[in-house]
């Protein structure tokens, strides 16, 4: 096959995408059909993973729906601890720590809120995770993510010896414009390729 | 709605730039299918360049780890900018392939002119 024929074909998959992309609701549906079905019964503990925070301390609309979704999981009595992670940008705000300050704001208490910041991947989220949980007796968490990232992560808190309960964060919004549907295919894709670099990496 | 919004305009716009270009400016509208087939293929060149940026930038970002021992993040190729960065490739890439041709066939012509 030609040089020129490859570029057309890959240009023609390429424009095909962005149409269905943009101007259909095809995000969204393949948003439902990677979603993770919830697992919300009573666990040791409940486990929200980082996402990003400003340096100036604001959480990601991400990191918000996570750190929401585990204070009302532990508001219905799921859990009685709560293990926050996230790290710093540029030596900025801890994501983990602005989110306990939120988590304390909704009347949880201190003593049952954990924070971990050191991680910087979703696999080392995994080890921190099992090195605090250990001496706590800690054995069965609801781990808090959306359902994208669920398929890497859970993998990884299972070889790291918990018994998962996927309490996914999604809220299956469906974007109407464009670049919001553009957005969205974005971070499925990113996802995938997450979890394909896992893969082969062997961490997942 | 939003989306039928900006498909009718830029359909609109496309049928505006369709009548300039056949009326005013004299192009031969049977020549807009090849014109397609061009953007098509720059299309997939600016593709093929972010696909290979990025399946290159994940082991280099792991060597960069091992060697140097800092921590760099995979979500270095999260970036908007790599899109940029390919389309420019993608463009001159091309551009240096249709530069290529037309010389050739420049000087084919001139080859045929010699020995006529």
């Amino acid at each position: 096959m030609s040089l020129d024929r490859v570029c057309r074909l890959t240009g023609l998959g390429g424009v095909a995408l962005f149409f269905a992309t943009a101007f259909t609701p095809l995000a969204h549906a393949l948003t439902l059909w990677m979603a993770v079905e919830p697992q919300l019964v009573p666990s040791d503990a409940i486990v929200v993973l980082g996402a990003t925070v400003s340096p100036s301390g604001i959480l990601s609309s991400e990191s918000t729906r996570r750190t929401d979704h585990a204070i009302d999981l532990y508001h219905r009595g799921l859990a009685p601890r709560l293990i926050l992670l996230g790290g710093a940008r540029d030596s900025g705000a801890i994501e983990a720590e602005i989110r306990a300050k939120l988590a304390r704001l909704h009347s949880i208490p201190a003593d049952a809120i954990l924070t971990e910041s050191r991680a910087r991947t979703t696999r080392e989220e995994a080890a921190r995770v099992r090195d605090l949980a250990r001496s706590r007796g800690i054995r069965t968490v609801l781990l808090v993510t959306n359902s994208g990232h669920m398929a890497r992560a859970r993998p990884l808190f299972e070889r790291a010896g918990f018994e998962v309960h996927p309490a996914p964060s999604d809220t299956y919004f469906e974007p109407t414009a464009p670049e919001a549907r553009l957005m969205l295919m974005r971070g499925l894709l990113q996802e995938v390729l997450g979890w394909i670099y896992y893969r082969i990496a062997g961490y997942a | 709605m939003i989306g039928i919004f900006m498909l009718a305009l830029a359909g609109l716009t496309s049928v505006g730039a369709y009548l300039l270009g056949a009326r005013r400016l004299g192009l031969p509208p049977a020549r807009l299918g090849a014109a397609v087939g061009k953007t098509l293929e720059t299309v997939g060149a600016v593709l093929i360049f972010l696909v290979a940026n990025l399946v290159v930038a994940v082991p280099l970002v792991v060597a960069l780890r091992a060697v140097t021992g800092t921590f760099v993040s995979v979500y270095v190729t999260d970036d908007t900018a790599w899109l940029g960065l390919s389309l420019l490739q993608g463009l001159a890439f091309q551009w240096w392939r249709e530069a290529s041709r037309k010389k050739a066939g420049a000087l084919a012509l001139e080859e045929r002119g010699n020995l006529g």
